[in-house]
C-alpha cells in the first residue's frame, strides 16, 4: 500500500482546493455547497460536473469517503452523495501545508520586503 | 399526474434532462442530476427562469465527458482465475449442451458443413482458375503478341502473330528482353520402333522457350537442347511412356512427315494451370515458317525488361504495319496500302498479359479453349451465397434454440454470471460448432473430390486441399463465421433479464421474429433463384440438343485420320461400302461437329448488275456426303460423278443465297478471290442449294456456306444401320489393320455433337447441384425455425384443440405462416433470376424464350419441399393430446 499511497499524494490545484473545502465544511458536504464555497473563496466559476469529477477522483485516491444522504423536493427526490475527509486526506493536507511552510521559510525575508510584500504569513 | 404532462414553468428543460439521463452512467446519475436540479432552483430565484434554463443546459453539456459516460464495470469475482480454467469450463458446458440437443446440433452442423464444403470446392476451383500462368518467373512482364485485322468488313482476331513479328520487335524495341515463339502443326503419328501412336500435343518452340516459361528442364542442356533442327524435348510422363526407365536423351522418334527427331531434353510436365498443355516440344527450326508477314504465323511471347512500359512496345509495334506489312499488301492484294486502308481494311498488333489469357482471351485459333472470367464470377457469387445461407441458418437456429435456454441464462445471472461470461459461453459454443462443421466439411470435400473433378473438368487432389494457405483460410474463416453467426444469439441471450425469464416469459419471440422471417425469406430467394437458373439452363441445353440441326446425327460413324491411307483410301472405302450394315461412305474432312477442316474464301458474286464481296466459309465434299449426313437439298442437284464439270460447280446453303441476294440461285456464277492475283481466281456455277444446317455451334447464327466439290480424306463418315455396333467396329478395325499399321480411331457424330455443349452442360449440372444444396440448407433453416415456433405455440394449439379445432385446421394454420414467406421469396427471386438468365441466354443465337412456368415451378417446388419439412412438425404438434400441452408448466 505505501507505494499506492505515495503515488496518489500528488494533487492538482483544484483537487487541493476541493479537499480543503471539504475539510473546512461542517454541514453536509456534497456538490452544491462545495461549488458555492469554491466560488466564494476564489471568485472563479466552477461547473458542477468539474466539482463532481474532482470529488469522485479524491474518493478514488482514498482522501475522501462518501455516503448517500437525504433527498429534497427541489432535487426532485434525488438523494445526495455526501463526502467526508478521511485520515489519509487529513495527512495529505498536512503534508502539503508543511512543504509549503518549509519553502516559505527558505525565502529570504529581505527579498520579500524589497518587493514590497509583507512578512511571512505563518 | 397533470404535472408531468404539463411541466411547471420553473423546471429545467425536459430534453436536456433526457439527454443527461441517456449518457450519464446510472451509478452517477442520481447525484449529479440532483445537484443540477438544486442549483437550477437556486439560480431561478437569483437570475430568473430563462437564464437558469440556459445555465442548466450549459451545465448538462459540461457533463458530456468520458468520466460521466463511462459505465461502471462489474468486477467479477472469478476474473482473477486463470483464463484457461474458464475456457475449459466453457468447453465442457458447450459440449454438454450440444450433446443434449442432439437434433438441433446435427441440423446446425450438417447445414453449415454442407455450406462450407461447397464453398471450399468452389474456392479450390476459383483459385485454380485465377492462378493460370502466374507461376512463371516474371509472369507480370510476359505478354502474348496477337494480330488483329479487318478485311472485307470482317474482323479477324488471331491469337498468334506474323512469324517475323517477334524477331522484329526484339530488334526494334529496346524494352523487349526476350521473344519466344511457338507453332502448332496439329497431330502427328509418332513412330517408335514398331509402334505408331497418334500424338496431339506437339509444339515447335524457340530454343529460349524454357527460359521465358518456367517449366524446369530435368535432363539435358536447357540452353542448347532446341537449337538444332529435329531436336525434341519430352515431358517426364511422355518420356516414360516411350522409353520407360531407359535414358531418353539421344534416343530418336519419328514424327509423321517431319522425319527423325533426336531427344535432347526432358522437362517437367506442363502444370495444369497453364494456357497450353504440350507433351513434346520440337525445335522451331524443324518446321518451315515463312518470312512473309502475311503468310506466316507463330504464337509470339515477349518478356519486357524490368521498368519498361508496355506502351512503348505497343507504339513500336504500330510502326510495323507501314514498315513491314505495307509492301506485302501490294504483293498479295495487288493494291497500294493507302487504297487498302481506304476500303476500311487495317492491321494491328496487341499485347495480352499471359496471366489474362486463360480467363479473358477469346481469339481465333487459341492454343486451347480458354475459360471465361464470367464463370469465375458466377461461381464466386454462388460460393458466397451458399456460405451466406449457411451462416443465416446457423444464426437462425442458434437464436431459435436459445429460447429453451432462457431459464439457464436467468439462473446463471442470479448466481452472479456477468454479461461477458455469458457471451463467451455462447460464442464458445458456436465456434465449437463451426469447427465440428469444418471437420465434417473437409471429410465431405474429400469424398466429393472425384465427382467434383468430373463436373469441373479439373484434377484436384487431396494435397491441393491441405496445402497450407487454403486450410489456414478455412480455419480462420470458420472462426470468423462462428463469431459472427454466434454473436447475435449470444448478445440476445446475454441481455435477458433474469426476473422475466425466470417467471417463464420468453422475451425472444416478437422482437426478433421479423428478423428470422427475413432471414428465411432470403434463403428461399436464393434457393428459388437457383432453381429457376437450373431449369432455364437445362431447357436451353435440351433445346440445343433436340433442335433440328439440318442433318441426321444418329448412326453416323466417323473414322479419324484416314489421310494416312493415301492412295489406298478409295479401295478401303469400297471395302467398307460392301459391309452389310454400312449404308453410305463419304470423305468427310469437314464435319459440323467436333474436329473439322476449316476453309474461308473471299467470294465475289454477281446478281444482274449488282456485285459484291463476302468472306464465306467453305466445305469440300464428295458426291456421297450429303446422303451420308442426311442433309437435304432445297433446290437444284447434288454433285455427281456423271458430270465432268463438277470442279467448277458449287452448292450454296440457304443463308448464302440470302446473303448474296440471289432470287434464282441455280445457274448463278460466283468466284473465289484467292490471294488477289488473277491466276488464283476461279469461277464456279451454282448447281444446287442445300437446306440450312448447323455447321457451327448454336451460339452463332447459321452463316453462309459455299460447298465445293472435292475430296478431303482427313476423315471418313459412314452412315450405318445396325444394332450390333461393337461387331461392326470390329469388322472395320480388321479392315483397317489389313490396310495400314497406323492406329485406328473413331467417333460417333451424335457424341461429337453433344460434346460441343459440354461446358454448358457442366454449368447446368453445377447449377443443379448447388441449387439442391441451397434448398437443403434453406430447409434445414426452416425446420429449425418451425420447431421453435411450434414449441412456442404449444399452449395455443392445446387451447384450439380444446375449443374444437381439427388436426387439419391446426396444420393449415401452422403451414400458412411459412407459405407466405415462400410466396414473398418467389416474388422477389423471379425478377432477379429472370433478368440474370435472359442475360445468359443472350450468348446463344438460337435460344428458348424464358419459360414463365419455370418461376411457377420453382415456387411450387420450394413450397412443396418447405411444406414437407414443416408439416412433420406441424402434424406432430397438432396430434399432441391437449391435456398434456396445457398441463405443462
Amino acid at each position: 500500500m505505501p507505494d499506492h499511497f505515495m503515488r496518489k499524494t500528488i494533487l492538482g490545484e483544484l483537487e487541493e482546493l476541493v479537499l480543503l473545502v471539504v475539510a473546512a465544511c461542517n454541514e453536509d458536504v456534497y456538490g452544491i455547497p462545495v461549488m458555492e464555497e469554491l466560488q466564494q473563496q476564489t471568485g472563479r466559476d466552477f461547473t458542477i460536473s468539474a466539482v463532481h469529477t474532482t470529488l469522485y477522483r479524491l474518493e478514488e485516491k482514498g482522501f475522501l469517503s462518501s455516503s448517500v444522504g437525504g433527498a429534497t423536493a427541489e432535487r426532485g427526490g434525488r438523494r445526495k452523495r455526501l463526502f467526508a475527509l478521511t485520515a489519509a486526506g487529513g495527512e495529505v493536507l498536512l503534508e502539503i501545508q508543511q512543504t509549503r511552510t518549509r519553502l516559505w521559510q527558505s525565502i529570504p525575508q529581505a527579498k520579500l520586503e524589497l518587493m514590497g510584500l509583507s512578512a511571512n504569513p505563518f | 399526474m397533470k404535472k408531468s404532462t404539463n411541466p411547471l414553468p420553473d423546471q429545467p428543460p425536459r430534453w436536456a434532462d433526457q439527454l443527461l439521463e441517456w449518457f450519464v452512467a446510472p451509478h452517477l446519475l442520481e447525484y449529479i442530476q440532483g445537484d443540477l436540479h438544486e442549483n437550477f432552483h437556486k439560480r431561478v430565484a437569483k437570475v430568473g427562469i430563462a437564464r437558469a434554463r440556459r445555465e442548466y443546459l450549459w451545465a448538462v453539456f459540461h457533463c458530456l465527458t468520458p468520466f460521466f459516460t463511462k459505465r461502471q464495470t462489474v468486477k467479477s469475482s472469478y476474473s482473477n482465475q486463470p483464463s484457461t480454467v474458464m475456457l475449459s469450463n466453457y468447453l465442457t458446458i458447450a459440449f454438454r449442451n450440444l450433446w443434449r440437443q442432439k437434433a438441433f446440433t446435427a441440423i446446425n452442423i450438417v447445414g453449415l458443413s454442407v455450406g462450407l464444403a461447397s464453398c471450399l470446392l468452389i474456392v479450390l476451383y476459383v483459385l485454380h482458375e485465377l492462378s493460370y500462368d502466374s507461376y512463371h518467373a516474371h509472369a507480370d512482364r510476359i505478354y502474348r503478341m496477337t494480330m488483329h485485322a479487318r478485311m472485307d468488313n470482317k474482323d479477324i482476331n488471331l491469337a498468334y502473330s506474323s512469324g517475323p513479328a517477334g524477331q522484329a520487335l526484339l530488334r526494334d524495341s529496346p524494352g523487349v528482353e526476350a521473344v519466344t515463339r511457338l507453332r502448332k502443326e496439329g497431330a502427328f503419328l509418332v513412330k517408335h520402333g514398331q509402334d505408331i501412336i497418334k500424338e496431339e500435343k506437339i509444339a515447335f518452340v524457340d530454343s529460349n522457350f524454357f527460359s521465358v516459361f518456367t517449366i524446369p528442364i530435368v535432363k539435358g542442356n536447357p540452353k542448347t537442347a532446341l537449337v538444332e533442327p529435329n531436336t525434341l524435348i519430352l515431358t517426364k510422363t511422355i518420356a516414360h511412356k516411350y522409353f520407360g526407365t531407359q535414358d531418353p536423351i539421344g534416343q530418336s522418334l519419328s514424327l509423321g512427315n517431319l522425319g527423325l527427331f533426336r531427344v535432347t531434353g526432358v522437362c517437367e510436365d506442363v502444370p495444369s494451370n497453364t494456357h497450353f498443355h504440350y507433351d513434346m516440344f520440337g525445335s522451331f527450326e524443324s518446321v518451315k515458317t515463312g518470312n512473309k508477314w502475311l503468310a506466316s504465323g507463330a504464337y509470339t511471347y515477349v518478356r519486357l525488361r524490368e521498368g519498361h512500359s508496355l506502351a512503348q512496345v505497343e507504339t513500336i509495334s504500330r510502326g510495323f504495319v507501314s514498315k513491314y506489312i505495307a509492301p506485302e499488301i501490294k504483293e498479295f492484294f495487288g493494291m497500294e496500302f493507302t487504297e487498302f486502308q481506304k476500303k476500311g481494311n487495317r492491321f494491328g498488333f496487341q499485347f495480352q498479359p499471359i496471366t489474362d489469357i486463360h480467363l479473358h482471351s477469346d481469339l481465333d485459333d487459341e492454343l486451347e479453349a480458354n475459360s471465361d472470367a464470367k464463370y469465375v464470377y458466377i461461381f464466386s457469387a454462388i460460393a458466397f451465397f451458399i456460405l451466406l445461407l449457411a451462416c443465416i441458418n446457423f444464426t437462425n437456429l442458434s437464436t431459435a434454440g436459445s429460447a429453451s435456454r432462457s431459464k439457464e441464462v436467468g439462473i446463471r445471472k442470479v448466481l452472479g454470471s456477468v454479461r461477458t461470461q455469458l457471451v463467451s459461453q455462447f460464442l464458445t459454443e458456436s465456434v465449437l460448432l463451426t469447427f465440428f462443421a469444418l471437420v465434417l466439411a473437409l471429410v465431405l470435400v474429400f469424398l466429393l473430390l472425384p465427382s467434383f473433378n468430373v463436373l469441373s473438368g479439373k484434377q484436384f487432389t487431396v494435397s491441393d486441399l491441405v496445402n497450407g494457405r487454403l486450410l489456414m483460410g478455412a480455419v480462420v474463416c470458420s472462426l470468423v463465421i462462428g463469431l459472427l453467426a454466434g454473436s447475435y444469439p449470444a448478445f440476445v441471450l446475454a441481455s435477458f433479464k433474469p426476473i422475466t425469464v425466470l417467471k417463464g416469459k420468453l422475451q425472444i419471440g416478437g422482437r426478433s421474429g421479423w428478423l428470422r422471417n427475413a432471414l428465411v425469406t432470403t434463403q428461399f430467394v436464393v434457393s428459388i433463384g437457383m432453381i429457376v437458373a437450373t431449369i432455364v439452363a437445362n431447357r436451353q441445353i435440351q433445346f440445343m440438343q433436340n433442335k433440328k440441326v439440318g442433318f441426321d446425327r444418329e448412326q453416323v460413324l466417323v473414322l479419324h485420320d484416314t489421310h494416312v491411307l493415301g492412295t489406298k483410301a478409295e479401295a478401303f472405302k469400297v471395302e467398307l461400302a460392301k459391309l452389310s450394315s454400312v449404308v453410305k461412305v463419304a470423305s468427310a474432312g469437314f464435319l459440323p461437329a467436333g474436329h473439322t477442316s476449316q476453309s474461308v474464301d473471299g467470294i465475289q458474286f454477281r446478281d444482274g448488275t449488282r456485285t459484291g464481296n463476302h468472306r464465306t466459309k467453305g466445305y469440300y465434299i464428295d458426291e456421297d456426303y450429303l446422303l451420308t449426313l442426311g442433309i437435304d437439298l432445297a433446290q437444284g442437284r447434288n454433285f455427281s460423278k456423271a458430270f465432268s464439270t463438277e470442279n467448277s460447280s458449287v452448292l450454296l446453303n440457304e443463308a448464302a443465297v440470302r446473303t448474296y441476294g440471289f432470287k434464282n440461285p441455280i445457274g448463278q456464277q460466283i468466284s473465289t478471290v484467292g490471294d488477289g492475283s488473277e491466276g488464283s481466281k476461279h469461277t464456279y456455277t451454282v448447281v444446287g442449294v442445300v437446306k440450312d444446317f448447323h455447321f457451327e455451334s448454336m451460339h452463332q447464327h447459321i452463316a453462309p456456306l459455299v460447298i465445293f466439290y472435292g475430296k478431303d480424306n482427313d476423315q471418313l463418315a459412314l452412315r450405318i444401320q445396325t444394332n450390333d455396333i461393337p461387331r461392326l467396329l470390329q469388322k472395320i478395325e480388321q479392315q483397317w489393320k489389313a490396310t495400314t499399321d497406323n492406329p485406328f480411331a473413331y467417333s460417333f457424330l451424335n457424341e461429337r455433337f453433344s460434346k460441343m455443349y459440354q461446358s454448358e452442360q457442366h454449368i447446368s449440372q453445377l447449377f443443379a447441384v448447388f441449387a439442391g444444396l441451397a434448398v437443403l440448407i434453406a430447409c434445414l433453416g426452416l425446420f429449425g425455425l418451425a420447431a421453435f415456433t411450434t414449441h412456442q405455440r404449444t399452449k395455443e394449439i392445446g387451447v384450439r384443440k380444446v375449443l374444437g379445432s381439427s388436426v387439419t385446421g391446426i396444420v393449415t394454420l401452422l403451414l400458412t405462416d411459412y407459405l407466405k414467406l415462400i410466396l414473398v421469396a418467389t416474388l422477389i427471386a423471379s425478377p432477379i433470376a429472370g433478368y440474370t438468365m435472359s442475360q445468359w441466354l443472350r450468348d446463344f443465337a438460337y435460344r428458348i424464350d424464358l419459360p414463365w412456368w419455370a418461376f411457377a415451378l420453382a415456387g411450387v417446388l420450394a413450397t412443396v419441399v418447405a411444406a414437407l419439412t414443416v408439416s412433420y412438425l406441424a402434424i406432430k404438434a397438432a396430434l399432441v393430446n391437449p391435456v398434456k400441452s396445457l398441463k405443462a408448466e
